[in-house]
């Protein structure tokens, strides 16, 4: 056995030993699912799926409108994905694209955004709701999301790169109307970092806890994060049942990334090299 | 077909000049090179013909109307970039067809033209590809018919030939003038290669600084250049531009000076002669002069020579059969008929 063999052995210990402990949680997550509170408890703990799924699962429905809380996940990240990828898109190609007054300025202003936190946006995301009236309503949570910054940012990056110059005023000479030279060329052409962005994004508002924390009061509005939040007290968690919202939670995360993994990557290097 | 005007034609960035007034009747059918050196303009009044850049001053008509504000497809030009600018998530077909598809030409009628035009460019084979899976002359091509297909009224191309290797740019170069004879089409034709520029050309228009400095036939503007930017310009190797020597000027040079300016009005202060007029001669015949470099090309021979007192070095390009010229090589110099042009002190041509 030479000295790279070992090497190498070492180097798969160490990796294999790091994506235990990275998933061990994960398992965890799904093998509390199928057990009651009281068998998790134990001393040791289950290591092995159980057999108590349907009884978390009906502990769960009967705390909350679990699948109209799911129902909300979805549709406010469906919303905030389309309505991001659109303006987005829009707002990157024009920055890099047109020439404008207060060019430089605008694009300024928009990257400084990413400069304040997110916290700070707390308080004042919900008097603007409160005053708009829509506060409990599914648009205060996918509306002012629909622009991001990063977003425009990365559009801008890959319109720069992926659209040149001669093919927007060849589609101009051709009889394209500007609109039409967005919707036929720009955007096919953008394929890769819109679905970079809307994984993102999507994945992003699927998370999202403390944005429906603040604009959503009633419980059937809730979005599941919150929701299952509510699952928590300080006596008698029924952990359980929660880890089996997790579970059903994650799962279309799940199926998404491995549906789109590789493009995720390609798209978040695109224009980094080359 | 159709006939474009320029006159006053203006174009300024800010506060500065780009092109500085330009008039140029451009006749029907007519094949019109756009010749310069980089940043000379051509390009930048090409698209204020095409309608990609706006207008700052004077009138552009096509067909006699007045287009300064039509849209680019109002003004019924099509344009060939130099980047081809095929849309890359479209087929060939759907590439040529875009226009059409744009005015609203149904399905049935659109194919009909694309075949048409792809059969007179022989790409019909391509049509179903992408751009990505064709070769640059391939690429070239779909360009061309997208442009062909829409019928238009003047053709419109932007150094479409500089992205293609030598042995394909003569090919198309030939295409081109097929397709203008064929087509019978105004077309016209930016490039920065003189020879693009005198082999395609119905006429030429030098462009330099902004402005015209001379428009006419290739080979009127060869023989008969009106001043010494465009004498310089066409023409590979360089013409010789010697100047008048000083009174002390070294005797080599005044006897050049003599040989070329000889009977000419005093005004004459700088004489264009082209290399393939010098004729090489005994060292002990005609103007001392020795080779500094020789570059045998087969057919001919192009001699860097330097003759004592002028500064620059005088190309000859001479038949080749001379392999003793080699540098360093002591030669005499004698002019081939009188085909010397007389420059003024404002490098104006005197006739």
């Amino acid at each position: 056995m030479g000295d790279t063999t070992v090497s190498r052995l070492g180097a798969y210990a160490m990796v294999a030993a790091g994506g235990l402990i990275m998933l061990a949680p994960f398992y965890f997550m799904f093998v509390f699912a199928t057990h009651a509170r009281t068998d998790i408890f134990r001393l040791p703990p289950p290591l092995l799926f159980g057999h108590d799924l349907p009884g978390n699962v009906a502990i769960l429905i009967s705390r909350m409108p679990f699948w109209r809380n799911l129902g909300w996940s979805l549709y406010v990240a469906l919303f905030s994905t389309v309505l991001t990828l659109l303006f987005c898109s829009m707002g990157g190609y024009a920055f890099a694209r047109f020439e404008f007054r207060f060019k430089q300025s605008l694009f300024a202003l928009v990257m400084g955004t990413l400069l304040v936190p997110s916290f700070m946006n707390m308080i004042p995301t919900f008097m603007i709701m409160d005053a708009l009236g829509w506060i409990d309503q599914p648009r205060a949570l996918y509306l002012p999301g629909a622009a991001s910054a990063f977003g425009i940012f990365l559009m801008r990056q890959f319109v720069a790169t992926a659209v040149p110059k001669d093919l927007i005023e060849a589609a101009r000479m051709d009889g394209c109307s500007e609109l039409g030279i967005y919707f036929r060329i720009v955007l096919p052409l953008l394929k890769p970092a819109l679905g970079t962005l809307a994984l993102i994004t999507f994945i992003a508002s699927w998370n999202n806890f403390i944005g429906p924390l603040i604009v959503m009061r009633s419980p059937e509005m809730y979005t599941l994060p919150l929701a299952l939040r509510s699952l928590q007290s300080p006596v008698g968690t029924e952990w359980g049942a929660l880890m089996a919202g997790s579970a059903i939670a994650t799962l279309p995360l799940l199926v998404l990334f491995v549906l789109s993994s590789r493009q995720l990557i390609s798209g978040l290097t695109t224009g980094a090299v080359k | 077909m159709a006939q474009v005007t320029l006159s006053g034609i203006r174009k300024r960035y800010g506060s500065v000049d780009v092109i500085k007034g330009i008039d140029l009747q451009i006749h029907e059918g007519e094949f019109m090179v756009f010749v310069g050196p980089s940043g000379c303009g051509k390009s930048t009044t090409l698209r204020m013909i095409a309608g990609l850049e706006d207008i700052t001053a004077g009138d552009l008509l096509i067909d006699g109307v007045r287009a300064n504000q039509l849209r680019p497809v109002d003004r019924g030009a099509a344009m060939v970039f130099q980047s081809y600018a095929l849309y890359p998530h479209m087929t060939v077909a759907d590439n040529m067809g875009f226009a059409l598809r744009m005015a609203g030409v149904t399905a049935a009628e659109r194919s009909a033209q694309v075949g048409r035009a792809a059969e007179t460019l022989r790409i019909s084979h391509l049509l179903e590809r992408y751009p990505r899976e064709l070769s640059g002359g391939e690429r070239q091509r779909v360009a061309i018919g997208r442009a062909i297909v829409r019928k238009p009224k003047v053709f419109l191309f932007d150094e479409p030939l500089s992205n293609l290797d030598a042995a394909l740019r003569v090919n198309m170069r030939i295409e081109l003038c097929r397709l203008h004879a064929e087509l019978g089409a105004t077309m016209i034709y930016v490039t920065h290669d003189q020879v693009e520029a005198m082999t395609m050309g119905s006429r030429i228009a030098v462009f330099n600084a902004g402005g015209i400095e001379q428009v006419g036939a290739p080979l009127a503007l060869y023989d008969r250049p009106a001043n010494e930017f465009v004498a310089a310009f066409l023409g590979a190797p360089r013409i010789n531009l010697v100047s008048q020597p000083q009174a002390d000027g070294s005797a080599a040079h005044r006897a050049l000076w003599t040989l070329l300016a000889d009977g000419r009005p005093d005004r004459v202060v700088r004489v264009g002669w082209r290399p393939e007029h010098v004729r090489v001669v005994a060292a002990d015949t005609g103007i001392p002069a020795q080779v500094v470099l020789a570059e045998h090309l087969g057919d001919t021979s192009i001699l860097y020579l330097r003759v004592e007192g002028v500064t620059e070095l005088l190309h000859a390009k001479v038949a080749a059969g001379g392999p003793h010229l080699q540098p360093g090589v002591r030669i005499g110099l004698s002019a081939r008929g009188d085909t010397v042009i007389g420059f003024d002190q404002h490098g104006c041509q005197v006739s």
